[in-house]
C-alpha cells in the first residue's frame, strides 16, 4: 500500500499528487509510522486524562451504602386499619435533607396479611417521585403532581404510576419497630430490588430497567 | 436542494450582500439597542419580582404540591395528560427525544430551496401548530391546580363527602367546579344528571376506562355519593 | 489623530518588523513625519502620551494581525433587508453574558452543600449588599434567555434560514438550546427550597425512565441511589463548569459560522436583478467570472 503511494515507484505512470506537507526525501513508510504514532500517543494522553475523571464521576453508581436500621416507635403505636406517618433518616450525613416519610401499619388479617408483620409504605410516588399523601377519609394515597392514586395497600387504582408504592424493610427489636432499606414491589406486591420511580417491575421491564448495584437486595419471603 | 438551486442561492445572496450595509455600526446599533432592552427587562424583573426564597427543601413533606419552572410546564402537562402507565416512558423520554431529534435534523429532511414562509405551507403550518400546542400545554400546566383539593363551597353536611372525593383522586380525570381534569365527564352538575343509586353503581363498577373503587368502605361511599348527588 | 488613521487597518500597511519593535517612540513607518521645528519637552511628552494607545494597539496588531480579522468582521456587509428580528440571536447571547457575570458573583457567596445551601441563599438575599438584586437578575435572566432562544429559533425556522449552506449552524443552535435547558434544570436545584428540590427529584426520575441506561444515569446524577451529600455539588459543578464551558465553545462555533456564511436576508427580499441593466445571461456570466464563493 505504502509502496504504491511512493512517487518514485510509479515510474512510467502519471505520478500521483504528493500528500500535503510532503518534503523531499521523506519516505512514505516513515510518514505512515509517524501518523500512527502521533494519533496513538495523543490518544493515550487523552485517555489518561479522561478515563480516571469519568471513573471518578461514575463510581457512585457501583457503590452501596451501609445497611442501616432506625427505630421509629414502639410496636403498640401502630394499628392495622390505618397508617401512622413516621419520619426517619434514609441518607446519612446531610441532616434534614436525608430524611424521608413512611406510612407504617400492622399487617391486616382482613387483607390476608400476616398480623405479625409491619408494613411500611414509602411516600414517594412510583410515577416520578413526588410526595404522596395518605388521605384518611378515602383510605387512598394521592399524588399531587400528575394525579396518581393508590389504594390502601399501595396498589395503583388510577393515574399514570407504573407500579405500587415502594416499601421499606421492617423488623421488631426490643419492642421497637425498625425500618431498613427501601425495596420495590410488583403489581402482586412481591418484593424486588428497589427501583427508581417511573420504572416498571416485572415482565420485559426487568431487562429494560436493569437492577442498580447501589440498591439492596429485596427481603426474602 | 439541487446543485443548481444552491448555486442560485449563493449568487442571489452575494448580490443582496453587496447591496447591504456594513455590520458595524448599522447592525451593531440594533444589536446594542436590543441588549439594552434585555438588560433593562432583566433589571426591572429583578426589582419588581425579586428572588423570594421558598420554604426549605423538605423530603418528608406530604402536603407540598410540586410544580416546575414555567418553561417546563408543557412537559409537566404532557406527563399529566398521558394517563396509561404503559405509556409513561413514552411521555417522559419518548416524545421529548423524538421532538429533539426532529428539531436537530430539520435541515436534513426539509431540503427544498424555498425559504419564504408563505410558500412553505407544510413547514409553516407545522411550526405554527407546534407553537400553539406548546403554548396550550404551558397554559394548562400553569392553571393545573392540585388534584387533591376542591375549592367549591358546600353545605357542612357534605364536607365529609367532598373530602372523600378529593382524596380519592377523582379530580385526576373529572372536573368539579373549578378543579380537576377533563379526561372523564364533568361532575359539576352530576346530581341533576344521575340518581344517587347510579352514582354508587358507577363508583363500584368503574364504567369504561374508570377504575372501580370497590374497596371504598361503605361509610365513605355513602358520604361520597351524598356529596355528588347534591351537585346540581 | 493616529488612532483614527489606524483603525481601518487593511487600508494601510502595518509597520515593517524591526522598525516598530517595542520601543515607545517608534511609530509605524507611514505615520512618521519629520518635525519642522524642535518642540518643547512638555509638547513632546504630551504627544507621546497621546500616541501611547495607538502605539500599544500597533504593537499588538503587528504581532497578532488581529486588525485585519476584526475589520473584516466588523465591516462585512449584512444583506439588504436585515431587520429587528435579526437582533434576537445577539440578545440571547447578551442574556447569556448577564447569566455568566451574575453567576460568577453568586458563586462567591453560595455553598453547594445540602445542609448549608439554603442558608447561603438566605444570606445572599438578606445580608449581602445588592444580593437579592443580583440573585433576581440571575433568576429572571434565565427565563428571558430561554424565551430569547426560542424566539431566535422561531425566526430562523420561519425565515428558512436553516437551509443550505447553514444546516450545521442550525444543528449547533439546537444543541445550544438543549444545553441551555439542561443549564436551567441543573441551576434549579441550587437554591434548595421546596420548589427546586421536588422539581429536581422529578427531573432526575424522568431521566431514569430511559431504557437500559436510565437507572444508571439517575444514579450518576444523584451520585448514589438517593439524593445525597454530593448531589448538590455535582449539580453545581455541572451548572457552573461543565455546561458553561460547552456553551461558550459552541457559541464560538455558532458565531464563527455566522461570520463565515453571513446572516440571511429575509426571504421576501429579492435581489432586483432585472433592474440592473445587463440581461440575465450576462449577469450570470459575470457572477461566474467573479467566482461566487464556493460552498465551503
Amino acid at each position: 500500500m505504502d509502496k504504491r503511494n511512493e512517487p518514485e515507484a510509479a515510474a512510467g505512470e502519471r505520478p500521483k499528487p504528493l500528500p500535503r506537507g510532503y518534503f523531499e526525501g521523506e519516505s512514505m513508510t516513515r510518514r505512515h509510522a509517524f501518523t500512527i504514532a502521533a494519533q496513538g500517543i495523543g490518544g493515550l494522553a487523552g485517555a489518561a486524562i479522561v478515563l480516571p475523571a469519568v471513573g471518578f464521576a461514575i463510581a457512585p453508581i457501583f457503590e452501596r451504602g451501609k445497611e442501616r436500621w432506625e427505630a421509629v416507635g414502639p410496636l403498640d403505636d401502630f394499628v392495622e386499619d390505618t397508617y401512622r406517618q413516621v419520619v426517619f433518616t434514609e441518607t446519612q450525613g446531610i441532616g434534614d435533607a436525608g430524611k424521608t416519610t413512611a406510612y407504617v401499619r400492622k399487617g391486616s388479617k382482613q387483607l390476608g396479611e400476616d398480623p405479625r408483620e409491619i408494613i411500611a409504605v414509602s411516600n414517594r410516588c412510583a410515577h416520578l417521585g413526588c410526595p404522596v399523601r395518605f388521605v384518611e377519609a378515602a383510605g387512598n394515597f394521592i399524588c399531587p403532581c400528575h394525579g396518581g392514586v393508590y389504594d390502601f395497600v399501595g396498589k395503583v387504582i388510577g393515574g399514570p404510576p407504573v407500579r405500587p408504592l415502594d416499601r421499606f424493610q421492617t423488623r421488631i427489636r426490643n419492642g421497637q419497630v425498625e425500618l431498613g432499606p427501601r425495596y420495590s414491589v410488583t403489581s402482586q406486591l412481591e418484593p424486588v430490588r428497589a427501583r427508581d420511580p417511573g420504572e416498571f417491575t416485572g415482565g420485559i421491564w426487568e431487562y429494560l430497567y436493569p437492577p442498580r448495584p447501589s440498591t439492596f437486595p429485596p427481603p426474602s419471603g | 436542494m439541487k446543485a443548481k438551486d444552491k448555486q442560485a442561492y449563493l449568487e442571489e445572496y452575494e448580490f443582496l450582500k453587496k447591496k447591504g450595509k456594513p455590520f458595524f455600526p448599522y447592525a451593531v446599533m440594533k444589536d446594542s439597542t436590543m441588549a439594552l432592552i434585555v438588560v433593562g427587562v432583566i433589571i426591572a424583573m429583578s426589582i419588581i419580582l425579586g428572588a423570594e426564597q421558598g420554604p426549605k427543601a423538605d423530603p418528608t413533606t406530604t402536603t407540598y404540591v410540586p410544580r416546575p419552572e414555567w418553561y417546563f410546564f408543557f412537559l409537566f402537562e404532557l406527563l399529566r395528560v398521558i394517563k396509561p402507565p404503559e405509556l409513561v416512558p413514552v411521555a417522559t423520554i419518548g416524545i421529548p427525544t423524538i421532538c429533539m431529534v426532529l428539531l436537530l435534523l430539520l435541515p436534513f429532511y426539509d431540503r427544498g430551496p424555498e425559504r419564504h414562509p408563505g410558500r412553505r405551507p407544510i413547514a409553516t403550518t407545522a411550526g405554527c401548530l407546534t407553537i400553539v400546542a406548546m403554548a396550550y400545554l404551558t397554559y394548562l400546566g400553569a392553571i393545573g391546580g392540585s388534584p387533591t383539593e376542591i375549592e367549591m363551597k358546600v353545605p357542612p353536611q357534605y364536607e365529609a363527602g367532598k373530602e372523600v372525593v378529593a382524596g380519592s383522586g377523582c379530580l385526576a380525570c373529572h372536573k368539579i367546579g373549578e378543579n380537576g381534569g377533563d379526561l372523564g365527564p364533568d361532575l359539576t352538575h352530576i346530581g341533576s344528571q344521575l340518581p344517587r343509586a347510579a352514582i354508587i353503581r358507577s363508583v363500584e363498577i368503574g364504567p369504561a376506562e374508570m377504575p372501580a373503587f370497590r374497596d371504598l368502605p361503605p361509610k365513605k361511599l355513602n358520604q361520597l355519593s351524598d356529596f355528588l348527588a347534591s351537585l346540581d | 489623530m493616529k488612532l483614527d488613521s489606524l483603525i481601518p487597518a487593511p487600508l494601510r500597511k502595518p509597520a515593517k518588523p524591526g522598525e516598530g519593535n517595542g520601543s515607545k517612540n517608534a511609530a509605524p513607518a507611514d505615520l512618521k513625519t519629520s518635525p519642522p521645528e524642535r518642540p518643547s519637552d512638555t509638547e513632546r511628552l504630551t504627544d507621546k502620551a497621546k500616541d501611547a494607545p495607538a502605539d500599544v494597539l500597533a504593537w499588538v496588531d503587528q504581532r497578532t494581525a488581529a486588525s485585519g480579522f476584526l475589520t473584516g468582521m466588523l465591516y462585512r456587509k449584512v444583506p439588504k433587508g436585515t431587520n429587528w428580528f435579526y437582533t434576537l440571536g445577539s440578545a440571547a447571547l447578551f442574556a447569556f453574558i448577564v447569566q455568566a457575570v451574575t453567576g460568577v458573583f453568586l458563586a462567591m457567596f453560595y455553598t453547594p452543600s445540602p445542609t448549608e445551601a439554603y442558608a447561603s441563599i438566605s444570606h445572599i438575599n438578606n445580608d449581602v449588599f445588592l444580593g437579592q438584586f443580583v440573585h433576581g437578575m440571575h433568576k429572571w435572566g434565565s427565563s428571558l434567555m430561554v424565551i430569547l432562544i426560542f424566539l431566535h429559533m422561531g425566526r430562523t425556522f420561519f425565515f428558512g434560514a436553516y437551509k443550505y449552506p447553514r444546516e450545521l449552524n442550525w444543528v449547533i443552535g439546537v444543541v445550544l438550546l438543549i444545553l441551555t435547558m439542561t443549564m436551567a434544570f441543573t441551576g434549579y436545584l441550587l437554591p434548595f427550597d421546596q420548589r427546586s428540590f421536588w422539581a429536581s427529584v422529578v427531573g432526575i426520575n424522568i431521566n431514569g425512565t430511559g431504557p437500559v441506561v436510565g437507572p444508571y444515569l439517575s444514579d450518576f446524577l444523584r451520585a448514589g441511589p438517593e439524593l445525597g451529600a454530593t448531589t448538590l455539588s455535582r449539580f453545581y459543578a455541572i451548572h457552573m463548569l461543565l455546561l458553561p464551558g460547552a456553551i461558550i465553545a459552541l457559541i464560538g462555533a455558532h458565531l464563527y459560522l455566522v461570520v463565515k456564511l453571513g446572516t440571511t436576508a429575509p426571504p421576501w427580499v429579492r435581489a432586483e436583478k432585472p433592474k440592473i441593466a445587463a440581461p440575465v445571461s450576462q449577469l450570470d456570466a459575470g457572477a461566474e467570472g467573479n467566482g461566487a464563493p464556493p460552498p465551503r
